[in-house]
């Protein structure tokens, strides 16, 4: 066992590890943050992805001593209490939302992507959206909620 | 109506973009194990020995379980086995582990054990001894004389490796039909075996206590699971649970009836260790492990009058079942049912079906259930007949497809017809008008193509396929709906709660639907078949009319007016200048020992969905590359619930045919097996690769349908691969008689035909 230092949703935090797990593994198992999803456990599907250091990462593919004073976020930690961030509320609205599998991971990719750049074309929302996989949707309405989720950033709903 | 035809939002919304939802691999329960499975490396082999001891020895380890310590008992993993019709018998032919594996991927043993990589450490200690055996793996070549027999005990006894039964379909006289055709054309097609890859891997968390099995699991269809794990346990079905938690990623199919064997290989585990055990598939168990699409040949002839009137069809399919039956027979009717006898007004028809059992993984269900390979001959038929009496494929195809009020070889009547609409609307939206029959020269070419179809809206009457709903007012007016059916993703709780508070006059607020739970839910056949919407909407307009009954009929006591004057809107009764609101009726009846709520079970009425779809492509003469630019989809769903989770369906179905169409295929070596088992190398459609996709609805308003409402899950994928196939030879010149489109396969062909 090692001692990992994390800050995950805010909350920094010392934890004994097993170093032979991986990021998704200490996500789920060690902190009951089951929204990453392992579809594939090799890097290829998206549905694990989680920000790293302001990066939307696939975390089924990171050691978790590679997190050692990493900050995270995972889809729990992206509203504010009750209040659903934009991204969140417009993936529903548009029905962006299916199976919800993908969705955890669409939205922390889409997220990572809105933080540096808030009014992205179509094609960098596509282009942000190429390692997490969704098999229900046809991703129409995933790129509309993107879409309308940063013009709603862009006018301050999310200050 | 005030929900019905409203894009209200998915009652998962909230759970789904937070994180909350549960799925399978989700749950984690004190003392769990986790379980692996020791898998056949070899196509067909006898196992000489096994020896599990040092498994055993193996600290952690809780579990060994072979074809040794459990059950033996035939079944069939899916939904099948439950559903055939009286007086036919389901072919069973699987146990939960073998002695005789007959695919790469057969099970042979499973570990539980505390970790994960204890399970998979202990999986390595298992020593057997195989003998290897001759296999056989593509339909034409196993139903040759002196091909490797797959499974002796249970194939047809009149034909070698075939499975169930030939399907045979005979309608007025295709010879007399080609004797009176002035124009005979003819066309085959080789389809590749694809994969569903719903993005939730296969999985299943069995519990084991007192008697009782509770299993949690990836099924899309809680109560016929319920029925297969009971039957080959010879455990009572009071005493199983399965439910899903309440989640499911996707299936397509993959999951009607058992989650590849997750469940019972999980239950045999749980109920040797006495702990709750946990199997997720790995991708690639999942991948290469479970029911696929049936790939295979079909051979077609069709002929038509000079005016186009076509006259006769006979087609033949050899489909590649794999190892074990599955849906093998159902989907081979299917196939020539729906997909070559459905769309046209052909008089003289004859389809020859061939399931074929090989030495692959199974083939089973996947969205469209062999109408897609049905239309994939048919409509490169229709396109050649086109071509050979220089007639516009668009009219040639309006001018024989089915109309209001026809009646064809479907055993009922048929429903709305709106599958001119969807050619015309699909056919503008493409600019069908414009752009088709350009000749074109240079490197960079385009074309557009076309093609339509139907399905159905559920399985009846071919297979067992009913639904029961629970209806009950809580004893504050809030309304309660119990049914049986699953959530897989496409929102059919969420619009079925929409048909079900317009059809009861209450809000959707305080309307709460309990799914996907066989211990909280009365028995339904569950989402498959396109049925899911179209067959709950009905036993709820069964059961709401009742319990509407009874609701008005306790208010005129209770208000002392007669019940012919009242009404149920917005949870108020009113009438005859009173009115009562549910509130406080139900208040009321509580304290006088009164609950409203109703059981009913109704059959489904069938009516078929269907569609067109026009594609635009554009090929790179040089590089072989097929990049499809556009999809416009249209379908005649009757009746729109819910706009938005219907467009979802549209554009889902289309771009999983996109993928079908040009890159798709599992890929098989003799001695690996399916080698592309990751989503790294079998290509699905991504967010950067996909073509523009335009979804549109019309509307026929179906006689049966409660609200005029017909099926969309399925048919969102079967006529894809035919329009992209025209609109391919619409740009080069050259038909392709196999997909995916990918660069060498359409180098070689358009080489062949001299094009380049």
């Amino acid at each position: 066992m090692e001692i990992l230092h994390i800050t995950v949703n805010g909350k920094s935090m010392e934890k004994l590890v097993d170093p032979s797990l991986r990021l998704v593994d200490f996500l789920r198992r060690d902190l009951g943050l089951v929204g990453a999803k392992i579809g594939c456990g090799e890097g290829t599907c998206g549905t694990c992805t989680v920000i790293m250091n302001g990066r939307a990462i696939r975390s089924c593919v990171i050691p978790i001593m590679r997190a050692e004073n990493a900050v995270i976020e995972t889809i729990e930690g992206i509203s504010k209490g009750e209040r659903l961030h934009p991204l969140q509320e417009e993936f529903i609205k548009k029905g962006a939302v299916q199976c919800g599998f993908c969705t955890p991971g669409m939205i922390m990719s889409a997220k990572a992507l809105l933080d540096k750049n808030n009014n992205p074309t179509p094609e960098e929302v596509r282009k942000a959206l190429h390692g997490n996989l969704c098999r229900c949707t046809g991703y129409v309405k995933i790129e509309e909620a993107i879409l309308a989720a940063a013009e709603r950033l862009r006018n301050g709903e999310w200050e | 109506m005030n929900y019905c035809g409203t894009s209200y939002p998915r009652n998962d919304g909230f759970d789904k973009v937070t994180g909350r939802a549960g799925f399978t691999d989700d749950i984690y329960l004190p003392h769990m194990l986790y379980a692996k499975v020791l898998r056949s490396p070899y196509a067909h082999a006898k196992v000489l020995s096994i020896d599990t001891s040092a498994a055993e020895a193996l600290p952690g380890v809780e579990a060994v379980c072979s074809f040794k310590n459990t059950p033996n008992k035939p079944f069939n993993t899916s939904a099948t086995m439950i559903t055939t019709n009286p007086g036919m018998e389901p072919v069973r032919d699987q146990t939960i582990f073998t002695d005789e594996p007959k695919y790469i991927g057969d099970e042979i043993a499973a570990v539980a054990a505390e970790t994960e990589a204890i399970a998979e450490e202990a999986i390595k200690l298992i020593k057997v001894e195989y003998e290897v055996l001759p296999a056989v793996y593509d339909p034409k070549e196993a139903l040759e004389p002196g091909a490797p027999i797959v499974q002796p005990k249970y194939q047809n006894p009149e034909h070698n490796n075939i499975c169930g039964c030939i399907i045979n379909i005979n309608l007025g006289d295709v010879e007399k039909g080609f004797a009176e055709a002035d124009v005979i054309v003819e066309a085959d097609i080789k389809l590749p075996r694809v994969k569903q890859v719903q993005l939730e891997p296969h999985g299943a968390v069995a519990t084991y206590k007192n008697g009782e099995l509770e299993i949690l699991s990836t099924t899309q269809t809680p109560h016929p699971s319920k029925m297969i794990i009971a039957y080959a346990l010879d455990m009572p079905e009071s005493k199983v649970r399965v439910a899903n938690p309440p989640y499911i990623g996707g299936g397509f199919g993959s999951r009607i009836g058992l989650s590849g064997k997750a469940e019972l290989l999980a239950a045999v585990l749980a109920m040797k260790a006495l702990k709750p055990v946990k199997l997720i598939y790995t991708r690639k168990e999942d991948t290469t492990c479970s029911d696929s699409r049936h790939g295979g040949y079909l051979h077609a002839r069709m002929g038509a009058k000079k005016d186009g009137t076509l006259v006769a069809l006979d087609t033949t399919s050899w489909l590649n079942t794999g190892a074990y039956c599955t849906f093998g027979v159902e989907l081979v009717g299917v196939c020539g049912a729906c997909g070559t006898a459905g769309t046209y007004r052909i008089p003289n028809l004859k389809y020859v079906g061939h399931p074929v059992y090989t030495n692959q993984q199974t083939a089973g269900a996947f969205r469209g259930f062999g109408t897609p390979q049905g239309n994939s001959i048919v409509e490169a038929c229709i396109d050649k007949i086109a071509q050979a009496l220089n007639r516009d494929p668009l009219d040639l195809r309006k001018q024989n497809t089915t109309k209001n009020g026809d009646r064809n070889w479907f055993p009922f009547e048929l429903g709305s017809v709106g599958v001119d609409e969807c050619l015309d609307k699909a056919a503008a939206e493409i600019g069908w008008a414009e752009k088709r029959g350009k000749k074109q020269e240079g490197n960079i070419r385009r074309g557009v193509g076309i093609a339509c179809g139907t399905h159905v809206s559920n399985a009846a009457p071919f297979c067992v396929d009913y639904n029961t709903i629970q209806l009950q007012f809580e004893q504050d007016g809030s309304f309660f709906i119990r049914s049986g059916i699953p959530e897989l993703g496409p929102g059919s709780t969420t619009a079925i709660t929409q048909v079900a508070c317009d059809l009861m006059g209450v809000p959707m607020e305080t309307t709460k639907l309990v799914f996907g739970d066989t211990y909280a839910t009365p028995f339904d056949i569950g989402s498959h078949a396109t049925r899911t919407l179209y067959s709950v909407s009905q036993v709820l307009e069964k059961a709401c009319k009742v319990l509407k009954k009874d609701v008005l009929s306790y208010a005129a006591n209770f208000l002392g007016v007669d019940e012919a004057e009242l009404t149920l809107d917005n949870a108020i009764v009113s009438g005859a200048g009173k009115e009562i609101t549910m509130k406080k009726l139900c208040y009321e009846a509580h304290l006088r020992g009164k609950q409203f709520l109703c059981t009913e079970c109704n059959v489904p009425t069938n009516s078929l969905p269907w569609y067109a779809d026009a594609a635009e492509v554009e090929v790179d003469m040089e590089k072989g590359i097929v990049k499809v630019l556009k999809i416009a989809a249209a379908h005649d769903v009757g009746k729109c619930i819910n706009p938005a989770l219907c467009e979802g369906q549209i554009e889902g179905g289309a771009l999983q045919g996109v993928g079908y169409a040009t890159t798709e295929e599992m890929i098989y070596v003799e001695g690996k097996g399916f080698i592309n088992d990751t989503y790294a190398t079998y290509k699905i459609p991504r967010a950067d690769d996909r073509p523009e996709l335009k979804s549109i609805i019309v509307e026929s308003n179906d006689p049966k349908g409660t609200f005029g409402v017909k099926g969309i899950g399925e048919v969102g994928i079967c006529a894809i691969v035919p329009a992209i196939l025209s609109a391919v030879e619409d740009a080069t010149g050259v038909r392709f008689t196999e997909i995916p489109l990918t660069p060498e396969r359409v180098l070689k062909g358009l080489k062949e035909a001299g094009k380049i």
